[in-house]
């Protein structure tokens, strides 16, 4: 081959180093590449010098470019623009909070309000305000998603939200599907009815087996498990066998079942689970002691636990964790899935808005929850102002310059930029400043941790894990964004 | 391009007739069109001849006996073959000595040549470009496009590269698509020169839906893609060419063909389709039958495909893991692993197609793509060895 067709310059990108003889790479497309201490100095040094295989991956992964470069930049633009369709197509996920009241009494729980404790609803006309902001999206797809509290409780609600939608969309033609997150304890068989002609999903907790869940989710009668996988067996039998998807939080309690927590998920036939660590922040932070863990504690039980779901996946059950699927979705997807957490500009506000039962607007359900402990501070503003009058509020101004990770100190050299950003509203919880520099926070600690982990994963993946990897990655059939 | 043999008197220039019987001249007939009339005995030629004095000017008889042609001056083609068809469109001359069979609506693929000049100039290509001026197969193409009677279902146009004809290619795409509008349209093309966006705007804006463009790939960076098409700067035009594509909303499938560079490196290609262009619609590779410049290049081209059933295996995993849908063409069965079978596709044509002799006793003949009919045992061929023993396909 004739080597004089090369003549490249280095385009720019970030490195992260994995051990004494090696780094990985990433892009501003966001691609990756596994360098030899070697090879990273001869691309800064001397590309010439470079194999030709190894000249070829870089130019073809945005880290050289070759004789001219009107294809390849113009790709390079294209492929950024793909990145940021999330925090750039207009607000996608709309999460109404219709009531705060719940008949749990969890102990991490920021939120809930006992059952007969009313006065924390929203009003008929709020949620008809809610809704008519809600079309001022420019999203062309739309998740609207219930919360609480259990927003069950108050289906009339409920109800008249989505009718409202409904009728609305008659005119407004976007793609719409409805997300009600609840306990299932309160779900009748009307209730699934209704939902099933009406394209909504169910999304409830599920922690792990009975013991664990009962633990970590009290009610007087302690069975809201098997209260919850009844709810579960009711609404499959009605909408079907994807009507019900399950997130878990994980408590200090759960530390010690990372492989009972996925059993019990395959036990009730999902094909789904999102490890999730908890907030440390909000009521929970005062139960610190009590609750929280340490970063490599959490790091440690994720491991185990995803050892296991990859292990029945070997065995022919399929399973996809959700974490591990976003993160691969930003390392090995060309498309965004459109998890919130983790964009720059930051989601909040630009990918989600919160409808709150309080009569405010919220950028994000850590906001909301955040102003449940008394930081109000994160409000954009009134149910009833309009999109443009929300975004237009110096909160939402602050959380966009904030986060912009090719920017932010700390972030714009960091490796990881590509996939990630600062999150004011977590530096807000956690330090109560939302300027905070991202490298002090928990996202940024448990995110770099994940990126690292799953590039090392992926620097000795065999082709079945790599199935695997790309499998998750794409974003068809992600649905907790 | 099936090539006839016939007798013509009279034809000065190359001529575009659709083949008829008498019977159904009557419900066919339009002035600008042409009609090769059978004529079965003198009483046909006579009818034909009256019905041309009467006015009807566009009718040339056509026959299958020389005894009868023979009877009359000039006039009649003479096909004594029988291979001829009905609705077929012909092109035919005095000077050819034969008619060239543009379209037959039974067969399977259908093809309209519109050039022989290109911009690139590639190892393996099967039919060398040449410089000279060509525009008729423009004009050509646009009259077999009013000669067919039946719609095709596919229909595809090939070169050279057809892009060179800049609004001449539109005429001609706006011409089928307006005349045949069920029809779906593959175009052949390199896409370099879509990369301008002017000309792009022209080319493809408005365009029907139904075209699909096909364009090769042989690189995932500039300087492997360019050598395989022996043109500086094709890469970086091809990928500019397929964002327009894109933009215009164009159906798009990538073609690699399989000689050793690109197999070298298919896997990386691969990834970089999937990451970069996962808007086309599907990957076709394809082996390469070494004719044409391929026999000038038989270290690059001359290739056992079954040596390389593990890059070939890799790629397309590669494409899989990143939901691009892949086929194999021009393969034969006997060529791939096992595992690869699923992928590969019956693409040779009709008559260009061919088995060898081993193929006979050949458990899979019947579901294999067979060998080009310039196919022969020889070191400059597709190395096959027929599957014997049970198996499922
Ligand atoms: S938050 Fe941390 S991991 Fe994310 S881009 Fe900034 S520095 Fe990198
Ligand atoms: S022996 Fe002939 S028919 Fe059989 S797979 Fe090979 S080429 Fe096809």
């Amino acid at each position: 081959m004739n080597a004089n067709f090369v003549a490249g310059s280095l385009l720019p990108f970030g490195f992260h180093r994995l051990d004494d003889q090696s780094v990985v790479a990433v892009s501003a497309a966001g691609d990756h590449t596994f360098l030899t201490q070697q090879e990273l100095l001869a691309l800064i040094q001397t590309p010439e010098t470079l194999e030709l295989k190894k000249r070829a991956e870089l130019q073809s992964k945005y880290f050289l470019t070759g004789n001219s470069s009107i294809g390849t930049l113009e790709l390079l633009r294209s492929r950024i623009a793909a990145r940021k369709e999330t925090v750039l197509a207009g607000q996608s996920l709309h999460i109404i909070v219709p009531t705060l009241q719940c008949e749990h009494s969890c102990q991490y729980c920021q939120v809930s309000r006992r059952l007969e404790d009313v006065g924390h609803s929203m009003s008929p006309s709020q949620i008809d305000a809610s809704c008519a902001t809600i079309f001022q999206s420019q999203a062309n797809a739309l998740t609207i998603e219930f919360q609480g509290g259990d927003p069950l409780l108050r289906f009339d609600l409920i109800q008249r939200a989505i009718d409202l939608i409904q009728k609305m969309n008659l005119e407004h033609k976007r793609r719409i599907r409805f997300v009600v997150a609840s306990t299932l304890h309160q779900l009748t068989s009307g209730m699934c009815e209704y939902f099933r002609s009406n394209q909504v999903y169910l999304s409830t907790s599920l922690d792990g087996p009975a013991l664990l869940h009962n633990k970590n989710r009290p009610i007087p009668s302690r069975d809201s498990h098997a209260r919850t996988l009844a709810g579960i067996e009711l609404a499959r039998s009605i909408m079907g066998p994807q009507a019900v998807a399950a997130l878990m939080t994980t408590t200090k309690a759960s530390l010690a079942y990372p492989e009972a927590i996925v059993d019990e998920y395959v036990k009730n036939g999902f094909t789904e689970i999102f490890m999730r660590p908890l907030s440390l922040y909000g009521f929970a932070r005062r139960n610190i002691k009590h609750l929280g863990y340490t970063l490599p504690e959490f790091t440690n039980f994720y491991q185990k636990a995803l050892q296991r779901v990859l292990e029945w996946n070997a065995r022919g059950t399929e399973l996809r964790e959700g974490t591990a699927a976003l993160i691969f979705n930003k390392l090995l997807s060309p498309f965004d899935a459109g998890y919130v957490d983790l964009q720059s500009p930051t989601g909040s506000g630009l990918a989600v808005l919160v409808y709150n039962y309080d009569g405010y607007v919220y950028p994000s359900d850590e906001a909301r929850m955040l102003a449940e402990t008394g930081d109000g501070s994160l409000r954009l503003g009134s149910i009833g102002d309009s999109l443009a009058q929300l975004m237009a509020s110096p909160v939402m101004r602050q959380l966009i310059e904030t986060s912009i990770s090719t920017q932010a100190v700390g972030c714009e050299t960091c490796a990881f930029n590509s996939f990630c950003g600062p999150d004011p509203v977590g530096a807000q919880a956690e330090f109560g400043d939302m300027r905070t520099v991202a490298l002090l926070t928990e996202h940024c600690k448990r995110h770099k941790w994940l990126f690292e982990y799953f590039f090392r994963k992926l620097r000795t993946a065999d082709d079945d894990f790599l199935d695997i990897a790309y499998r998750w990655a794409h974003p068809a059939g992600y649905s907790n964004a | 391009m099936r090539k006839v043999r016939v007798r013509t008197h009279g034809v000065e220039y190359r001529t575009v007739a659709r083949v008829i019987s008498l019977e159904n001249l009557s419900a066919q007939w339009r002035p600008e069109l042409r009609f090769l009339v059978r004529a079965a005995d003198a009483e046909g030629i006579t009818k034909v001849a009256q019905l041309r004095s009467a006015g009807l000017t566009n009718l040339i008889s056509l026959t299958s006996s020389l005894h009868v042609a023979d009877q009359w001056q000039a006039e009649p083609v003479v096909e004594t073959g029988g291979i001829l068809m009905d609705e077929d469109v012909v092109a035919f001359a005095d000077h050819m000595n034969h008619a060239h069979v543009l379209y037959r609506y039974t067969d399977q693929h259908h093809t309209v040549f519109l050039t022989n000049r290109c911009n690139s100039y590639c190892l393996m290509c099967s039919q060398p470009p040449t410089k000279q001026d060509d525009s008729w197969l423009v004009n050509e193409a646009v009259e077999v496009a009013n000669h067919i009677a039946s719609s095709p279902h596919t229909l595809g146009f090939s070169g050279g590269e057809p892009l060179l004809l800049g609004e001449h290619l539109r005429l001609v795409l706006d011409t089928f698509a307006h005349q045949h509008p069920s029809t779906r349209y593959d175009v052949l093309s390199n896409g370099r020169l879509l990369a301008n966006p002017i000309y792009a705007e022209h080319m493809l804006k408005g365009l029907s839906e139904r075209v699909t463009w096909m364009v090769p790939l042989y690189g995932h960076a500039d300087f492997l893609h360019d050598f395989v098409v022996q043109s500086p700067g094709a890469f970086e035009e091809t990928l500019a060419g397929l964002l327009n594509l894109r933009r215009f909303g164009q159906a798009v499938q990538l073609r690699i063909v399989l000689i050793r560079p690109v197999l070298e490196n298919l896997a990386a290609l691969c990834e970089f389709i999937g990451r970069n262009l996962p808007f086309v619609r599907e990957v076709a590779l394809m082996a390469c039958e070494p004719i044409g410049f391929a026999l000038a290049n038989p270290e690059l081209t001359d290739i056992d495909l079954r040596e390389w059933s593990a890059e070939l295996s890799h790629g397309i995993r590669t494409l899989k893991r990143a939901k691009i849908p892949a086929i194999l063409m021009n393969a034969p069965l006997c060529a791939l692993p096992q595992i690869l079978w699923p992928y590969a596709h019956k693409s040779i044509s009709d008559w260009k197609r061919t088995f060898a002799e081993d193929c006979a006793t050949c458990r899979v003949k019947t579901e294999c793509a067979g060998l080009f009919s310039w196919h022969h045992p020889g070191k400059f061929s597709m190395k096959i060895q027929k599957i014997e023993g049970i198996i499922n396909v």
